[in-house]
């Protein structure tokens, strides 16, 4: 046992000198060999491409219209012509609209694989389960996992369930990535004494920041309020001119403030302490209690929307990444090919972001990989308590709920709660890959 | 160690300043009127203007008595247009209404005329006697008025003041009455849309209130251990808290430490053991018990050992209902008992992540060389693994505590709303469900206390088991 632990260490002492030698090619390399041997890792991402798939093609998979079918002598392709519509490059024939797609008479017709929505209501099958006897026309039209009170197939809910599921990990740590990279990069690589700025700048700055919140967020603050109202996307994209215009607001401050720099006389320059004002900032988001903050946020919002439960659980769960970057380029910068970095008088930008952050990413994947996996959690908790979701969104958690009226309804006991276990369970296992791959120290 | 303590205290500072402020805000942008809440009414609308001089004015008061009619905060940046003496309009509804006319139009004052307007042709109108041929219209009147209070719509304004002027002058009575004040305040609206002044809403401006202000008010008497009056009941919300805070205090603390009994020594046992098959079930059954959902398990424990129609081993709903003049022990084992479920669905998740992270802290330990001199002298296999290799493996887990406390606290709000365990989960759920906020923000507040706490005992217990770590000494 011994002799193959210290083999085990030389080994490990080699991946470690290759790392450190920053070709970054190589690093990536060595991280996905040690990953592929992990069977269950590679076996968990593979699961979650078959996830990805699902969600992609959600709506050719469960849809209550055909796929293609032939009316009235014409050929249709009702769920691609759907998408069209939602787009607004076209519209809806008038024999089509307001019809119940089954009730029509198709000369010939393929139905998609589940041939219901999650909210079609069945009301002559409610709480069957799969092997009830159901009221239905051929086996064509079964509900293959059961339905709930309402008759609603939770076959289709399922399906159409795994696009929230994904989407709330995508959108919640993608959010929390770019703050806590942000942050962590900018304590870890500045540390307390690094940034150092004159009393003129640090002014101009601190007036910059205050107007661009005003322009940028006080005074648009009804019209990011009604796009709130209207859709998503146009939220987002009241949310995305805020933002530019916060950056143009700094921006001409910058430029202010490198005139200043220009100055005759000389202006004392202090030393900011940003890593201490950073990790005050984590500590203090660390001690809020996410579920109960995210809970009484999602209370009191007027219009309860699956995005803004995604939005608050990414403004929370940053901390961990900003932590784990901090760390790395605390270690990072002072390496020796940062320092050539400086020598060689790059901005200081152009350091963090292509020399120092890419040799930083491996624990932010890490972080990301297990905080996907708590926020999915964190979504169908709340689901299943109702609360923060509105209601007629058909999620895994609020399938899981169902089952606590009638408690002879196994099925919707059973099935969404093992959806969620194995959603969080795969992309833990993924986490632990990625830490075992990019850490063969640790690797035992 | 004192030194170190306090000045953890004082870091609590700031971080609670935060915290309140956060939970003002939300506070704030909560939806509905908590006075009418309170009041369990809806002021206007129907009556004469007798009854609405009363109603307005039991609504005054009650919003003078909860503190309501001061200024939210010690100071205001806003841009120009924003009201400064908004904060006197009673109802929250029309403060919106106003704040997005004047953002609208820029300037406050006409907003102000024009509200002036409106409330005295609304009290005109309410003083007309109903009689049965203008009944009807007079109803029209109010509704349309009453919408007007809601609605900024330039268009919608102009379209409501039509469909009034229309009712008003189809009854010659009413005409009489209201022609004046109607008038004033349709030229009032059109001063208003005609003085457009869009570049006040550029203008950043910044206006002092002083100390006598809503959230300077909530704070302190939050500090002394006042935290209001619960809207649901009227029963003060510490009591109601502190009731509540019993239960889940009890099943978070009872978790803590049975996971901490069970973790440990098969977190030990499992790194010991290493490569042999039992240890290899034993890690995975570990994580995926880490990965399990508590509330699925707790709804499928409910549906198959549950009272209901599983196979009724286990009592599922609240905490028994022995009177309390029954025996003592007897109640304590009837609660037991209903704690089982409860308790087992809060700590199965938080026992596996600490076996698992006693398990690496050991394997890590065991691996170092003085280990291997411990055995290499002969001393029991026994001996080595739990005097030497222990204590130095425990460093992690404790630290671990501070993790474990609040997921314990949010933990157990899941599991005792589907366990109706009268808790802080369910209390806070329910407050939520009811709009009862006083009540969720102690929550809020209180949550976050007891996690801070939580990661000083940590940090606490961290200095004892490592004599390495030395707070006193150390300046930073």
């Amino acid at each position: 046992m011994n002799l193959f632990n210290l083999f085990n260490r030389r080994k490990n002492r080699e991946a470690n000198t290759l790392i450190l030698q920053n070709n970054n090619e190589s690093y990536w390399k060595i991280v996905r060999q040690q990953f592929k041997k992990n069977k269950i890792a590679v076996y968990s991402l593979r699961v979650v491409f078959i996830f990805i798939f699902i969600a992609l093609f959600a709506d050719f998979i469960a849809n209550e219209k055909p796929l293609v079918a032939k009316y009235n002598g014409n050929v249709y392709f009702p769920v691609m012509k759907e998408y069209a519509v939602d787009l607004g490059f076209s519209d809806w024939h008038d024999e089509f609209r307001n019809v119940s797609w089954r009730g029509l008479k198709y000369d010939w017709v393929v139905w998609p694989p589940v041939p219901y929505l999650p909210r079609n209501i069945d009301v002559s099958n409610t709480w069957v389960g799969p092997f009830d006897d159901q009221n239905v026309e051929s086996t064509r039209w079964k509900h293959w996992l059961g339905t709930d009170d309402l008759g609603h197939d939770v076959l289709a809910g399922m399906i159409h369930g795994t696009r929230i599921a994904l989407l709330v990990g995508l959108v919640s740590m993608g959010i929390a990535a770019i703050i806590g990279i942000f942050f962590g990069a900018v304590a870890g690589y500045y540390g307390d004494e690094k940034l150092k700025m004159s009393i003129i700048s640090i002014l101009l700055y601190v007036i910059g920041f205050i107007l661009a919140v005003f322009y940028a967020f006080g005074t648009r603050s009804y019209a990011l309020a009604d796009a709130i109202g209207s859709s998503f996307g146009s939220f987002m994209w009241e949310f995305l001119l805020s933002i530019l215009l916060f950056i143009a607001i700094i921006y001409i401050f910058k430029l202010i403030a490198s005139l200043a720099k220009k100055l005759p006389f000389k202006v004392k320059e202090i030393s900011i302490p940003i890593d201490i004002l950073i990790s005050r900032l984590i500590e203090i988001v660390v001690s809020i209690p996410q579920l109960f903050l995210i809970i009484s946020i999602a209370a009191v919002v007027a219009k309860p929307s699956i995005f803004i439960v995604m939005v608050i659980i990414g403004l929370t769960t940053w901390t961990g990444i900003a932590r784990f970057t901090r760390a790395e380029l605390l270690r990072i910068r002072n390496l020796e090919f940062i320092e050539a970095a400086n020598a060689l008088g790059y901005k200081e930008w152009r350091i963090i972001v292509k020399h120092a952050l890419p040799n930083a990413l491996s624990p932010v994947l890490i972080a990301i990989a297990f905080g996907i996996a708590s926020a999915i959690l964190i979504e169908s908790t709340l689901s299943f308590i109702g609360v923060g979701v509105p209601a007629e969104t058909i999620t895994w958690g609020s399938m899981l709920s169902k089952a606590r009226a009638v408690s002879s309804a196994w099925w919707l006991a059973i099935i969404p709660g093992f959806a969620i276990f194995i959603t969080v369970t795969i992309y833990n296992l993924i986490g632990e890959g990625l830490t075992d791959a990019m850490n063969p120290k640790l690797k035992k | 160690m004192l030194k170190y303590i306090f000045k953890r205290i004082l870091i609590f500072i700031p971080t609670l300043i935060v915290i309140s402020l956060l939970t003002f805000v939300i506070s704030i942008n909560a939806p509905g009127d908590p006075v009418e809440t309170m009041l369990n009414q809806n002021v206007g609308g129907e009556g004469r203007s007798g009854e609405k001089l009363a109603s307005e004015k039991t609504y005054n008061e009650k919003r003078k008595e909860l503190g309501f009619d001061l200024p939210l905060f010690y100071f205001s940046f806003t841009n120009k247009t924003y009201p400064d003496t908004l904060y006197k309009i009673p109802k929250k509804a029309h403060r919106e209404t106003l704040q997005r006319l004047s953002y609208e139009y820029g300037i406050w004052k006409n907003v102000s005329t024009y509200y002036q307007a409106l409330r005295a042709l609304e009290f005109k109108v309410f003083e007309i006697m109903p009689s049965d041929e203008n009944s009807s219209k007079l109803r029209n009147i109010k509704d349309n008025l009453n919408s007007l209070y809601l609605t900024h719509n330039e268009n919608e304004i102009k379209q409501i003041i039509e469909t009034v002027e229309f009712d008003i002058f189809k009854d010659s009575n009413i005409k009489k009455t209201v022609e004046t004040d109607f008038f004033e305040l349709k030229n009032s609206f059109e001063h208003l849309i005609y003085n457009k002044k869009i570049i006040n809403r550029y203008i950043p401006t910044i206006h002092i209130y002083g100390f006598n202000n809503q959230y300077h008010n909530w704070i302190s008497n939050f500090i002394v251990g006042e935290f209001g009056i619960s809207y649901q009941d009227k029963r003060p919300v510490s009591s109601k808290i502190f009731d509540a805070l019993k239960w889940s205090m009890i099943l978070s603390i009872l978790s803590i430490i049975i996971a901490y009994i069970v973790a440990v020594p098969l977190g030990v046992k499992s790194a010991v053991d290493k490569g042999k098959t039992s240890e290899k079930i034993i890690t995975t059954g570990l994580f995926l018990l880490y990965s399990l959902p508590n509330f699925w398990i707790a709804t499928m424990l409910i549906q198959y050992l549950g009272d209901g129609d599983g196979l009724g081993w286990f009592p599922t709903h609240g905490l028994g209902e022995l009177p309390k003049s029954a025996p003592y022990w007897d109640r304590f084992f009837e609660t037991a008992y209903h704690f089982i479920l409860p308790l087992f669905c809060l700590t199965y998740a938080s026992f596996a992540f600490i076996s698992r992270q006693m398990r690496g802290g050991m394997l890590n330990v065991l691996e170092m060389d003085y280990i291997r001199t411990a055995r290499a002298k002969g001393l029991k296999k026994q001996v080595v693994i739990w005097k030497h290799a222990f204590r130095n493996s425990l460093i992690p887990i404790i630290t671990l505590f501070a993790n474990i406390f609040p997921a314990a606290i949010s933990g157990s709000f899941i599991i005792e709303v589907i366990f109706s365990i009268p808790g802080m989960g369910q209390l806070t759920l329910q407050a939520i469900f009811q709009r009862d906020y006083p009540i969720v923000f102690t929550v809020l507040m209180f949550s976050s206390i007891l996690t801070l706490v939580g990661i000083l005992i940590a940090d606490i217990m961290y200095a004892f088991v490592d004599p390495r770590i030395s707070f006193s000494n150390k300046k930073s």
